[in-house]
């Protein structure tokens, strides 16, 4: 019981970890909060379904499925964001939400109001057994992929030129540029990268849930928002770290807290947020920036 | 090499440069002098491109760069090594200069062109891969210079090498610019510290609120009683 509640935890910290690194590699690099990043995931397991029922093999539909993140990211970037580009905080912001508001009224009125069931192969939904201990195959698969993810994205972030160059646009756009390396490029990736952990989060999610609607990302980015906040927002280990942490929490009050008091677990969960914010209001990992006169 | 036209920047209401012109040559050391706040550092920013000119014109080798973004003006061989030094502080001296390099040259000639600047700075192969942020400001500086060479660029602009820096640390950053001088490199430099600056320069331009009010070699300037009087002390 024990065991199967950590990988549980371990599990959903590791979904929130990745939507978490989405919004802060974005955030770290083009200073916006994007509150779209759910309907990038949604997106996502709309074109699960879709592969899915036009009879792609199930690895095929997640590929296709999360390279439709990806690009869907790239392609916000291109029509809604680049034109704000150098506008101020609360513009980007409340282009954002236009974007979101957007993408779910066509998911709405495009497909169904309505969850669509996404039939997954039978083995995700089975369990192993050691002796007394059960483990769910999904909650296990979730935490391989999310480790792998994280790992892939460390090593890009150290090895690649475009990696550091991400790193460093982060202390310092400007300083960035003028080494030559086009601003495009470095903004064009992290949208990409970002894309592409909100595609591989939904498929953890739906995973889990067998089912795609058209508010299927809010909770889940809503969560990964504040993960990135206590984190230090604009910190990638800060964001993987408030991700564990959040998803851990919450499991832990889930199976700990009494009948009567459940209710409350959000409202536990975000006056421990508040607490840590008091204590250190720039995040548990605060982001790198150039300090300057 | 470099001339900038009537050059007029604007930061909302504040004029910060009312008109400067000046030519640099080939080969040449150019010292931008002048009080804070004159427009140096906005005039090598609208060089670079980093700061949108409100008018007149910077051309480099015959081609109007005026208005282009900073990343095409570095790939035409203009590098600005900014004032207050800028390197990535979270970032390895190794991967400060890769950046340096990335895009101007194939992996393999950036590798050689490192090598190059790990013996020009010995100084940043003891502590290559130490982060940019624990180096002193000497040796942040020598940084910011070595990143701006990885590209190879023909012009260098230095904005303020000497500032916050130790009297030793100094000599030995002039030193190198006079190196770079003799290699080729056609420098662009701003300094507040005015005798270092004719000291080392061919030609000076002197810069008072946002205006050139005096030009001419820098063993001139050196002489006249303007300079003397305002910049030097004597």
């Amino acid at each position: 019981m024990i065991a199967q509640q950590i990988i549980n935890a371990v599990s959903l910290g590791g979904v929130y970890a990745l939507l978490a690194l989405g919004l802060a590699i974005v955030f770290s690099i083009v200073g916006l909060i994007n509150f779209a990043h759910g309907e990038l995931m949604t997106l996502s397991g709309y074109a699960l379904l879709a592969s899915l029922v036009l009879g792609f093999p199930f690895p095929v539909a997640v590929l296709v499925a999360v390279s439709c993140g990806a690009l869907a990211a790239v392609a916000m970037e291109r029509i809604a964001f680049r034109p704000m580009r150098g506008a101020s905080v609360t513009s980007l912001l409340l282009t954002s939400f236009a974007v979101s508001s957007l993408l779910k009224v066509v998911f709405q009125n495009g497909i169904s109001a309505r969850p669509q069931a996404v039939a997954m192969a039978g083995w995700m939904t089975g369990a192993f057994s050691f002796g007394d201990f059960t483990i769910g195959v999904g909650p296990s698969i979730s935490i391989v992929v999310s480790a792998l993810a994280l790992i892939a994205l460390e090593v890009f972030l150290r090895r690649s030129v475009t990696g550091t160059a991400m790193r460093a646009a982060a202390e310092d756009f400007d300083v960035v540029r003028l080494m030559g390396i086009p601003a495009s490029r470095i903004i064009a990736t992290a949208f990409l990268l970002s894309g592409l952990l909100a595609g591989l989060a939904a498929m953890l999610w739906v995973a889990q849930r067998a089912s795609v609607d058209p508010l299927m990302g809010f909770t889940p980015v809503l969560k990964a928002f504040i993960a990135a906040v206590v984190g230090g927002l604009g910190s990638l280990p800060g964001a993987v770290a408030g991700g564990f942490l959040l998803g851990i929490i919450e499991v832990l009050l889930q199976a700990t807290l009494p009948g009567a008091i459940a209710p409350y677990r959000d409202a536990i969960v975000l006056s421990g947020v508040i607490a840590v914010l008091l204590v250190r209001p720039q995040g548990l990992i605060p982001a790198v920036r150039a300090q300057r006169s | 090499m470099l001339s900038v036209e009537a050059l007029k920047i604007r930061y909302g209401e504040v004029e910060a440069v009312r008109r400067v012109d000046l030519t640099v040559d080939s080969g040449e050391i150019i010292a931008l002098v002048g009080a804070n706040g004159a427009g140096k550092s906005s005039t090598l920013g609208a060089v670079a491109g980093l700061v949108p000119a409100a008018s007149g014109k910077v051309i480099f080798d015959g081609v109007d760069i005026t208005g282009l973004a900073p990343e095409a003006i570095a790939r035409k061989g203009v590098a600005l090594v900014p004032e207050g030094r800028r390197i990535f502080a979270s970032l390895t001296v190794a991967d400060n200069l890769r950046l340096g390099g990335a895009v101007h040259q194939p992996a393999a000639e950036a590798r050689l062109r490192e090598e190059e600047m790990l013996e020009l700075f010995p100084i940043l192969r003891r502590y290559y891969r130490v982060k940019g942020g624990n180096l002193s400001g000497g040796e942040q500086q020598m940084l910011a210079i070595a990143r701006a060479l990885m590209g190879k660029p023909r012009m260098i602009l230095l904005d303020e090498p000497s500032l916050g820096l130790a009297p030793q640390l100094i000599d030995t950053v002039f030193d190198l610019i006079a190196e770079l001088r003799r290699k080729g490199l056609t420098i662009l430099l701003v300094e507040q510290n005015v005798a270092l600056a004719l000291e080392i320069a061919d030609r000076a331009v002197v810069l008072a609120n946002g205006e050139v009010v005096l030009s001419g070699t820098a063993k001139e300037l050196a002489s006249s009683d303007l300079v003397r009087q305002a910049y030097l002390g004597a």
